[in-house]
């Protein structure tokens, strides 16, 4: 178990820097770094300034230099004229102390705080429906296998499969529209003056992001839990006169739910990805929305922290699903 | 081998065949629309604006007065077209680097593997939207955007498969008889690896599709006034326009919805059908 432990431990720190560096590379090789920092400034020509061929200009960002100091200092600060493994590295260390730097749009704020203001709705409405999708799932599943190859069971497989060929944005605008906009019962914006307002309007943002999670756990499940249902230990509390409600969820669920757990961390990729998605349909003022606006207006510290900071969670909860199942299921560990 | 529960059929059955039909329907409407009586889909007031369903505009008319049916045709050449490309960079460069990690093993493998790893370490569309925030977004650069997640789900098949077709006395057969490692990867593993690969395709066609839409909502499609399923599902969500003017985003997401269903339905059936498992690690 310790060595297990260390060996992940490695890969962890392997991955996060592969992640991290990819990430960095990517903002720094496609299109001019420069650009991506201060945008249409970098296209000065300062040589030519320095020649007296064109004439220093100044602009609003900061009056007591020309934008040929500003763009010098900028080269300084990010190290632009270094080489990119010897940024990547300096880089890496700013950010481990949660420095990325600011936001050179939003009049020198830290990227770290936009992000961090934004982080508690976008958790908020990831929690929401994986809540909705387990509610919805392990019901549903474990009537899947109760009725097995049953009419129920083959309505519900059919109304899963669909569930998972519907688009997320897709779902949303057609939730959006049903129950947002026809029939008035949810608010079609965020809310959040009291606790109950914001519960109702992330109810329909969650339930998107949720149902195609749940469609996958719900296959799982009933798939896992079929298998269980013919073991011994399920026939001998039959014989003892056991509900059949008693024995699907006293006996057989739990040893059937190591494939959802399993997903669960792969399934938190869709589930952050999906979120940037509904979050511009719902105008919710979370991570992915102020990432979307990010990209759009060219503010790309903004974006390189925000990649960086959900990937990394996504690595770390992947690994953290990996540990869970290994205590999950004793035959993990010994492997 | 456990015993299954389910019956495994052995055709691939008549709801196959519808997917694949309407696949091949929409394909042909897509391919030849310019040549079909489907109109213009950049024709502003080809009817008068925001009209639902009629006989002359069967999906109804957007804001602009221009006709959803052809522009969810002419979306389909986009949407297809990247899904397409993306499954096939996929394919060549994932299933080629999970062969040779594969086939060849030791720290090929370990550096392929580890690749994979990093890749699939990104939620998709946040490494979708790091690399289109950065590039021109045509539809060519787009694709490969998409074909890059597809990368690591493809190349790991083939390189489990790969492993075990690997072992096997044709394979060995080949070896002894002198065969080099190019001539067995592509005459004697390639073609076994194939078929798995195919039901993947479909399957990772409709995420494509989808990822596309995705990104479009994110403002980060193909650029200028292309229009793709996602483009026209974007256009015709906004509140005010989904109000008044439901036709313009339900019939493209009514059409996906279906052509993702039968890409889903057909890959899974081409995978039951020729009963592959993921097996080695």
């Amino acid at each position: 178990m310790r060595s297990l432990l260390l060996r992940r431990a490695a890969l962890l720190v392997a991955v996060l820097l592969a992640v991290t560096f990819l990430a960095f590379g990517a903002m720094n090789t496609l299109g001019d770094p420069l650009f991506n920092i201060v945008g249409p400034l970098s296209e000065i020509d300062c040589d030519a300034v320095a020649r007296g061929e064109a004439e220093a200009t100044s602009s609003a960002l900061d009056g007591n230099r020309t934008d040929c100091e500003i763009l010098a200092g900028v080269r300084a600060d990010y190290r632009l004229d270094e080489p990119l493994l010897k940024r990547y590295v300096l880089w890496l260390g700013d950010a481990a102390r949660g420095d990325f730097g600011t936001s050179f749009q939003s009049e020198g704020v830290p990227v770290s705080e936009i992000l961090t203001d934004k982080l508690p709705v976008s958790i908020k409405l990831m929690v929401y429906a994986e809540v909705l999708a387990l509610a919805l799932a392990i019901p549903l599943g474990v009537y899947g296998a109760y009725r097995a190859n049953r009419r129920a069971d083959r309505v519900l497989s059919v109304v899963s499969m669909a569930a998972l060929a519907m688009p997320s944005f897709a779902l949303g605008v057609v939730l959006l529209y049903v129950f947002g906009l026809k029939m008035g019962l949810f608010p079609s914006s965020y809310d959040s003056s009291s606790v109950w307002s914001e519960l109702r309007s992330l109810f329909l943002p969650a339930l998107t992001l949720g149902s195609g999670l749940a469609a996958g756990y719900q296959r799982l499940l009933r798939t896992d839990l079929v298998t269980t249902l013919q073991e011994d230990f399920v026939h001998m509390a039959k014989a003892k006169g056991m509900t059949d409600r008693h024995i699907l969820f006293r006996h057989a669920l739990r040893p059937s739910l190591f494939s959802v757990v399993t997903v669960f961390g792969i399934q938190t990729g869709a589930l952050i990805g999906g979120s940037l998605v509904v979050e511009q349909i719902y105008l919710i003022p979370g991570v992915g929305r102020e990432l979307v606006a990010a990209v759009a207006r060219d503010d790309f510290p903004v974006v390189l922290a925000g990649v960086v900071m959900i990937a990394t969670a996504f690595v770390v909860i992947n690994f953290a699903v990996d540990l869970l199942y290994g205590w999950l299921d004793p035959r993990v560990r010994t492997q | 081998m456990t015993a299954d529960v389910d019956v495994v059929e052995t055709t691939l059955g008549r709801a196959f065949w519808i997917g694949v039909g309407w696949l091949g329907f929409l394909a042909f409407l897509a391919l030849f629309a310019s040549w079909l009586p489907i109109g213009d889909p950049h024709e502003i007031a080809a009817g008068g604006p925001r009209e639902g369903p009629s006989f002359g505009h069967i999906f109804g008319t957007d804001a602009l007065g221009r006709d959803v049916f052809a522009r969810t045709i002419f979306g389909a050449r986009i949407s297809l077209v990247v899904g397409f490309l993306a499954v096939l960079f996929g394919m060549v460069v994932g299933g080629g680097l999970g062969i040779a990690a594969g086939y060849f093993r030791g720290v090929t493998d370990q550096i392929i593997s580890f690749s994979f790893f990093t890749l699939l370490s990104f939620p998709g569309l946040v490494l979708a939207l790091l690399i289109t925030a950065l590039i021109d977004r045509n539809q060519l650069t787009v694709s490969l955007t998409l074909g890059i997640l597809s990368i690591a789900p493809v190349g790991r098949l083939a390189r489990a498969n790969t492993i075990v077709f690997a072992e096997r006395e044709f394979v060995q057969a080949a070896r002894v008889l002198g065969a080099d490692s190019t001539r067995i990867i592509t005459k004697e593993i390639l073609p076994n690896v194939m078929i798995p690969m195919a039901a993947l395709a479909l399957l990772g066609m409709g995420i494509a599709i989808v990822a596309e839409g995705s990104l479009a909502f994110l403002g980060l499609s193909v650029e200028g006034d292309a229009v793709s399923w996602g483009k026209s599902i974007v256009d015709g969500s906004q509140a005010r326009d989904l109000e008044q003017n439901p036709n313009v985003a339900l019939f493209p997401i009514f059409v996906m919805f279906l052509t993702v269903l039968a890409l889903n339905y057909a890959g899974d059936r081409v995978r039951e059908y020729f009963d592959v498992r993921e097996t080695a690690f």
